[in-house]
């Protein structure tokens, strides 16, 4: 449930965030979402992963669908990618990794720190 | 220990954050790049976008509307000429801007700022050459004429304001892969521009080259493989065409005029330049079915998307055209109003000479001229360089014009020795205002009269009117030269060399409604012998032959016979030299002499025997000359044509020529053979007609396109050069007009609008263009999105 919460909120803070904001808060938010909800390292890394995943798949898709995958067939030729899809999934994967990262650092943060402290 | 390894994780991210935010050499920075909120995506345009948009733009003083058509070809209506050029302006830069930002750019020698220390000598050249200078001297006539300084004060401002509308997330694609951001445009941009087509137009020379071989050569073989003129041609201006009496005459001065060049005076060999060029002509109202003039033009330049060319209609009280404008300039450079259409090739007279410089010994602030020490000008060149640094080059000008190569600077073609370069391109004059009156002019009178500024670069300008009228002007601002001045070298510290007067615009060669009916030019020799000034240039007469030898039979011709002539493939040179050729490969047997044997001389796109003559043509060239210009640091073939005449002759002047044919049909087999293998052996996939996206970026050009031609057939497509634009043009009472270019009006790669005419471009087929008539309310069912642009 927490796993589901903390990934979801990811997802909706991210977005926010970065329509504001540039692409790196997408770091920061899941840094701050996780190191409120207190997953463990690995729960942590997976909720970043998947919730900034979700969020740039569906962002993506949401461009990319009504473009009819004109731009996302250059760029993935650009990087020498077979076809889009492959270009959206690497695209994904680079977002869900920081988000990831993050979240999983800031778990790893909280998990020594505070539990020393208590 | 535990806090160090929960340090690690937040370490990674922190690195793995730094680096997807920086660009890495060429890779842009990836998490900018693919943040689906602000990167690459923002330019995923949606396939049925609605363009329709109520626009608020402070500097339009009434309300404009522009409509655009399924194909987002733009018609703007103004009710006054500051808001029409603030509109095309405005447009122009929300569909091109990155394009209209690079050209300037390279124009103006500002690569480093982007490419970083690589295109120092690129930037160095555009600098020395006085591209900035001379945009600098056309500023100031564009500036001091009321018209035209409206006009691009107002262009200037629309672009701007589209500029100051975008945020990072809005730029367009390339800016984000690239990594530089637009900055204001000013008016000193579009004088560059202009200076960018002269220079890609009257920038080639032959003057070097012809030095080092009139110095190498006998004078007699000299003249007989580069003669001044080739007598076979058939001119722009109709042989038999009075000329006006000349105002000046021009003897060769005595004294030492020349220059020399050795090979000690370069460092190193260079490929041989290619030259560009363009078809035009106009048919009499006697000669087509419809009895009222077609005039067609087929301008040839490097093809690249974004398209250089973007199709608009300007409307407002006084001025209705329509055809293709160059974003970064206002106006309609090629196209039509109400009553007249025009279009240009390029005229080719030579209007760039270089000159000795001799420096007085020990500094850089004075050279030898007429006896005297003379002082330099110079011009400091600033180029910022990415990554911080800078790089200032002092560029010294004398009385002819810019030191283009002196010890500090050799160029690309590493040249030792100074020489200074006269250029019509660094001359004070306002191409903007006869852009400005034609697009106004009416009638013939309007037409002249607005071309009589047009300086440089030299066209060749067809017209045709609803009255009946057609006309060519070989146009340009030419100076009044001696024989042979400009030629060759000069010596720059005798004052007799330097350019004399200009003739007046109004002396140039024209023709008005030639008995024969139809009036053309493909960059061929711009008049018979009778016309009284002496000038030299870089011609081509293949095309000129071939569309002369149509126009000539045609009779009750419509747009039709004027598409079929501008597809057409049909090769003189080869109809002429490959029998000659055949002659000595009598013995063999093999496909290609077959498919050669039976060929028809159409550098069709399918055809084999086009593959195998090009190529064998090719090595056959190359090889017959090398004796001559191979020992040569800056080589240069006799022309085609040249050659084709010694065969045809059968000229001593051809050494072996029955051993270097058959050594060469050798070459071409194992060449095709090779290329069969790799990519296939047809004509166009031999050739490899390639659109290349402005930044060399194969994602997003079209290569391998299945066309055929040549630059010495009429459909003159080549490797990445062609026709960039075809118009055909009817004035009948209702203007019957036609056109395509091989891109779209849109610059972004993520649009559907991006390459919208290729395919119908390759394919030869054309648009009928939507004419509107001048008034504030359209009601024609093509234009399917408007935009209100309204002050406040």
């Amino acid at each position: 449930m927490k796993f589901a919460a903390s990934t979801i909120l990811i997802t909706l803070l991210a977005a926010l965030a970065t329509y504001y904001m540039p692409w790196w808060m997408i770091a920061v938010v899941s840094f701050v979402v996780s190191f409120i909800f207190q997953l463990s390292v690995g729960k942590a890394f997976l909720s970043g992963f998947f919730g900034i995943a979700l969020f740039w798949l569906v962002a993506i898709l949401m461009l990319d669908i009504p473009n009819e995958h004109i731009l996302s067939a250059r760029m993935g030729n650009l990087f020498s990618l077979p076809n889009y899809l492959l270009f959206i999934t690497v695209n994904v994967l680079v977002g869900g990794l920081v988000g990831g990262l993050s979240a999983w650092s800031a778990a790893a943060m909280r998990n020594t720190f505070m539990n020393t402290e208590s | 220990m535990r806090a160090f390894r929960a340090i690690i994780p937040l370490l990674l991210t922190v690195l793995v954050v730094f680096v997807l935010n920086r660009p890495l050499g060429t890779v842009p920075a990836l998490g900018r790049l693919l943040d689906p909120m602000n990167g690459c995506w923002r330019s995923a345009e949606p396939t049925d976008k609605d363009f329709s948009a109520d626009i608020i733009l402070k500097g339009v003083n009434a309300p404009v509307k522009v409509w655009f058509d399924k194909d987002l070809k733009a018609h703007i209506r103004a009710s006054n000429d500051h808001d029409l050029y603030y509109a095309q302006g405005y447009v122009h830069a929300y569909f091109r801007l990155w394009q209209m930002d690079l050209q300037i750019r390279a124009a103006w020698g500002r690569i480093c700022e982007i490419m970083g220390e690589k295109a120092l000598e690129y930037d160095r050249t555009q600098r020395r050459k006085g591209m900035v200078y001379g945009a600098e001297q056309s500023l100031s006539a564009i500036e001091a004429e009321p018209h035209t300084k409206q006009m691009l004060d107002a262009y200037t401002a629309g672009i701007n304001a589209y500029i100051k509308s975008l945020q990072y997330k809005d730029l367009p694609l390339e800016y984000k892969l690239m990594n530089f951001k637009p900055e204001p445009w000013e008016n000193i941009k579009s004088a560059l521009l202009l200076k960018y087509m002269a220079d890609d137009l009257t920038g080639y020379t032959e003057d070097l080259q012809l030095t080092l071989l009139r110095d190498a050569l006998s004078p007699e073989i000299f003249a007989q493989l580069y003669p001044e003129r080739d007598s076979t041609s058939t001119p722009v201006i109709p042989v038999g065409t009075e000329h006006a009496k000349p105002l000046f005459e021009a003897s060769v001065p005595s004294g030492n005029i020349w220059g020399h060049l050795t090979s000690g005076d370069f460092e190193k060999e260079e490929e041989k330049n290619d030259g560009k060029g363009s078809n035009n002509w106009a048919v009499s109202g006697a000669r087509t079915k419809s009895g009222a003039p077609i005039l067609a033009n087929d301008p040839h330049l490097g093809l690249n998307l974004p398209s250089l060319w973007f199709e608009i209609q300007l409307q407002a009280p006084g001025i209705n055209t329509y055809g293709a404008s160059l974003p970064g300039a206002p106006g309609v450079v090629i196209g039509f109003t109400d009553s007249i259409s025009w279009g240009l090739t390029n005229n080719y007279r030579d209007v760039k000479d270089f000159y000795t410089v001799e420096f007085i010994k020990g500094n850089r602030t004075t050279y030898l001229f007429a006896g005297r020490k003379a002082n330099f000008t110079s011009r400091i060149e600033h180029i910022d360089i990415k990554g911080g640094t800078s790089f200032d080059d002092t560029v010294l000008y004398t009385v002819q014009g810019p030191v283009m190569y002196d010890e500090k600077f050799h160029g690309k073609e590493k040249i030792l020795k100074p020489l200074a370069m006269a250029w019509m391109a660094h001359r004070p004059s306002n191409e903007l205002y006869s852009v400005y009156m034609l697009n106004r002019s009416n009638n013939y009178e309007q037409f002249v009269n607005a071309i009589m500024g047009f300086h440089c670069p030299a066209q060749n300008f067809i017209y045709a009117d609803k009255s009946g009228n057609i006309a060519l002007w070989g146009q340009g601002q030419f100076i009044n030269k001696w024989k042979d001045q400009g030629r060759y070298v000069m010596n720059g510290t005798e004052n007799s060399t330097r350019w004399g007067a200009e003739i007046p615009t109004a002396q140039n060669p024209h023709a008005l409604n030639p008995p024969q009916g139809y009036l053309s030019s493909a960059n061929q020799t711009t008049t018979d012998a009778n016309y009284p000034y002496w000038y030299n240039g870089y011609f081509y007469q293949f095309r000129a032959w071939r569309i002369n030898q149509q126009l000539s039979t045609m009779n009750a011709a419509t747009v039709q016979d004027m598409f079929k002539l501008q597809q057409d493939t049909y090769s003189i040179l080869a109809s002429k030299t490959l029998p000659v050729m055949l002659q000595y490969v009598s013995g063999k047997n093999d496909k290609y002499v077959g498919e050669l044997r039976k060929w028809n001389y159409e550098l069709s796109a399918e055809s084999i025997a086009a593959s195998a003559y090009q190529v064998w043509w090719s090595f056959f060239y190359g090889n017959m000359w090398e004796h001559v210009s191979g020992s040569m640091p800056l080589p240069l073939n006799p022309s085609a044509e040249r050659t084709m005449q010694f065969m045809i002759s059968n000229s001593p002047l051809l050494k072996d020529m029955p051993a270097v044919v058959a050594k060469s049909y050798q070459q071409a087999v194992d060449s095709l053979s090779r290329a069969e293998k790799k990519f296939g052996n047809k004509w166009y996939q031999v050739k490899n007609t390639t659109i290349n996206h402005l930044a060399k970026l194969p994602a997003f050009s079209y290569e391998g396109l299945n066309v055929g031609g040549w630059g010495n057939v009429v459909n003159a497509v080549k490797h990445n050069h062609g026709p960039s634009w075809r118009m055909v043009v009817q004035m009948t009472a209702e203007t019957d007009a036609y056109g395509v270019y091989p891109g779209g009006q849109s610059g972004n790669p993520g649009s559907k609008y991006y390459a919208t005419f290729i395919d119908k471009w390759a394919k030869g087929e054309y648009q009928k263009l939507l004419f509107l008539p001048n008034k504030d309310q359209q009601d024609n069912n093509e234009l399917i999105y408007t935009w209100n642009i309204k002050g406040k």
